[in-house]
């Protein structure tokens, strides 16, 4: 004889089990992402920070080869050379130094110093001559430094950073002459091989154009192949046939694609190579059976009753179909496309293999401009050595996240507000 | 006089015949009611007098059906210029997710009946007057359709149908989904629109058959059993069969 009541204990206690398990499996999902963004998070935000040294420089008419005595136009300064200036400024930040240690405090700085001083002369020719405080980007070792990422305990010889440069640096840094801005030229510049300069502006740019160009390619192929087969096309082996390859063509691994592209759009059509518009068309070919599936899905969500009430009306099939049918899926078909897309805009592996993994220190003006992309620029970066890039990857995979939130969003945005609700 | 004349029609659905050999009459302006058991075969006969067996792959249609003595099943007929003469209403509701105006403007637009926008206004009230249901809706013709009671959709749904002038209105059960209050107002709109439309009306209420209709045809297993004026089919039918499920027998 069974005991009811234990048998029914046993029965709320299982159900409160499972509840637990699942409660559980949400929990640890969560932990998971929580872990993944605390990391980028923590490594990227300093990325969005770029250190600025401010120091003397001496715009000595010797130094740049010009008449000391008469006020030189914008055109002869635009002319002159500024090394020397920088090198000179550079030694009188510390009176004994030899030169091995002026090549030691020139490194301190980004390359493009002398481009710097030059455009400060520029924008204040009345400078010339005197010496005045001008800002300089720092080396992204020194960036590094400053920001505290750099392990000044290691001993000298496996350091980039010389003693030398620190005590330098430190004594600018007590005089508070180094200072952190908000990075602009993460956004605005190109790829870099100086970590302090490099941005991803060409491969946001880029990604922007290839999934344009995607979505140019794949919506309307895919909305006319979608409406065709399902309000137009007879049900036969033919059409069951295409339906299973469509489904079969959304599973292929994306590197199939890429391989096609190349062989295809660059070997056979002479594309020209590296650009978005060779990515957004191989990467349209993935979005296709995407977009399909979503525009077949809404437009067999639309209920026969509409079908039949336009037919019966005297409408055409066209008429049924252009009037009522379509305007009905396309919420449906629309988040179908983002999403697509989202997809597209991760997708890494056809991109290198078109070759928009070269590194491209352009911005593209438009689509058959050479380009990176967001997840090949994480790639490349990834695989540089420098300490600097590896806060850059982080910045970089935030910046395509918040992309594809935001394309996420918007899916299901335009989901929400144009769904027509029938009875 | 004879609006439409069924000989021999047979209708298949793949392998399977749903209609064996029909031959029927239906009257001009007056109102026939096809009743008969759930698949017994009325709803796949009505729809053949519009060809909206022509949606379904599967199906194929027999035989010979004349309206206005053209036989509607001979090659080259045209199916929009059919329907544009033989409107239908449908056991659900289903007006289109758009405004009562579109709703109902849309059947003279796509067939080009009004020659401006005052005509169309006008095509639009008299269709909501003569559904009846003018006096409720005037005042907010840019709201969509979607959002009436059941029974002012369906009323919807036949002034849509009306737009367009139809000689013929088939009607597949209209009344279904309706409560009784709807209903009776369906019912006295269907002895309205008599006057000037030929209705097929499809039902599965008897006492609606014999309250709206003139003719009756009995349907049974997909073929026709009886076809009659309502008061003999009703009060005296010829079949036994007919009798039994007049008396609640079966079905």
């Amino acid at each position: 004889m069974i005991n009811r009541e234990e048998f029914l204990n046993k029965r709320y206690k299982s159900e409160k089990r499972f509840q637990f398990y699942g409660k559980s499996a949400i929990v640890l999902a969560l932990l998971f992402l929580a872990v993944f963004l605390f990391k980028i998070f923590s490594t990227g935000y300093t990325a969005f920070q770029k250190t600025w040294i401010t120091i003397p420089i001496n715009y000595d008419p010797e130094f740049m080869y010009l008449d000391a005595d008469q006020k030189p136009s914008i055109q002869d300064l635009e002319d002159s050379e500024y090394f020397d200036v920088g090198i000179e400024s550079f030694a009188a930040l510390d009176q004994n130094a030899n030169e091995d240690q002026i090549t030691d405090i020139k490194r301190m700085f980004a390359f493009i110093f002398e481009e710097e001083i030059k455009y400060h002369i520029l924008s204040n020719p009345d400078d010339f001559g005197k010496i005045v405080e001008v800002k300089l980007t720092a080396s992204d070792d020194l960036d590094q430094v400053f920001k505290g990422n750099y392990p000044r305990e290691l001993p000298e010889e496996r350091r980039r950073v010389t003693d030398y440069q620190l005590k330098i640096f430190d004594k600018l840094n007590a005089e508070g002459k180094v200072e952190s801005n908000f990075n602009f030229s993460f956004f605005t510049n190109a790829d870099s091989r100086e970590a302090e300069l490099a941005g991803i502006a060409s491969s946001f740019m880029g990604s922007l154009f290839s999934i344009l160009v995607c979505l140019a390619v794949s919506f309307p192929v895919a909305l006319l192949a979608a409406i065709y087969l399902e309000e137009f096309a007879p049900k036969n082996r033919l059409t069951d046939f295409i339906e299973v390859n469509i489904n079969n063509l959304a599973a292929v691994p994306s590197i199939v694609f890429g391989l096609l592209g190349l062989g295809v759009l660059l070997a056979v059509f002479g594309l020209p190579r590296s650009t978005p518009l060779v990515g957004g068309i191989t990467l349209s070919l993935m979005t296709l059976p995407t977009i399909i599936i979503a525009a077949r899905a809404s437009l067999k969500a639309v209920p026969p009753s509409i079908r039949e009430a336009a037919l019966a009306m005297g409408a055409s099939r066209m008429q049924t179909t252009l009037h009522h049918t379509v305007p009905l899926s396309l919420p449906g078909t629309l988040s179908g496309t983002i999403i697509g897309l989202a997809q597209a805009l991760g997708e890494t592996a056809p991109l290198i293999l078109i070759g928009m993994v070269a590194f491209v220190n352009t911005i593209p003006g438009s689509p058959m401009d050479p380009a990176a992309s967001l997840p090949v620029q994480i790639y490349i970066w990834a695989e540089s050595a420098e300490r600097g890039f590896v806060e850059k990857v982080s910045a970089c995979i935030m910046v395509l996240l918040i992309f594809l939130v935001l394309m996420n969003l918007a899916a299901q945005m335009i989901r929400h507000k144009f769904e027509k609700k029938w009875n | 006089m004879n609006k439409i004349e069924a000989k021999n029609v047979n209708v298949f659905y793949g392998e399977k015949q749903a209609l064996f050999d029909i031959n029927m009459d239906i009257q001009e302006k007056q109102v026939t009611a096809l009743i008969g058991p759930s698949g017994c075969g009325k709803s796949t006969f009505l729809r053949c007098l519009n060809r909206m067996n022509d949606v379904i792959d599967i199906c194929k249609v027999e035989g010979e059906i004349k309206i206005n003595d053209y036989n509607i099943n001979q090659k080259g007929t045209d199916v929009v210029r059919l329907r544009e003469k033989i409107g239908m209403v449908f056991q659900k509701p289903n007006p289109f997710p758009k405004t009562l105006y579109e709703n109902i403007s849309y059947g003279p637009e796509i067939h080009g009946m009004a020659q401006s926008k005052d005509e169309l206004d006008q095509i639009v009230e008299d269709s909501l007057k003569k559904a009846a249901l003018w006096n409720e809706v005037k005042d907010r013709l840019n709201e969509p359709g979607t959002g009436l009671s059941g029974g002012q959709q369906q009323r919807l749904c036949i002034a849509r149908a009306i737009s367009v002038k139809p000689e013929v209105i088939l009607m597949d059960e209209p009344c279904s989904a309706l409560d009784p209050i709807a209903t009776a107002q369906i019912e006295e709109l269907i002895d309205e629109l008599k006057k000037e439309h030929t209705i097929v009306i499809v039902t599965h209420s008897m006492s609606q058959a014999a309250r709206v209709s003139q003719q009756t045809g009995f349907f049974h297993l997909g073929k026709l059993i009886e076809v009659g004026s309502t008061d003999k089919i009703f009060k005296n039918p010829d079949q036994q069969q007919t009798q039994d499920y007049i008396t609640g027998r079966f079905g």
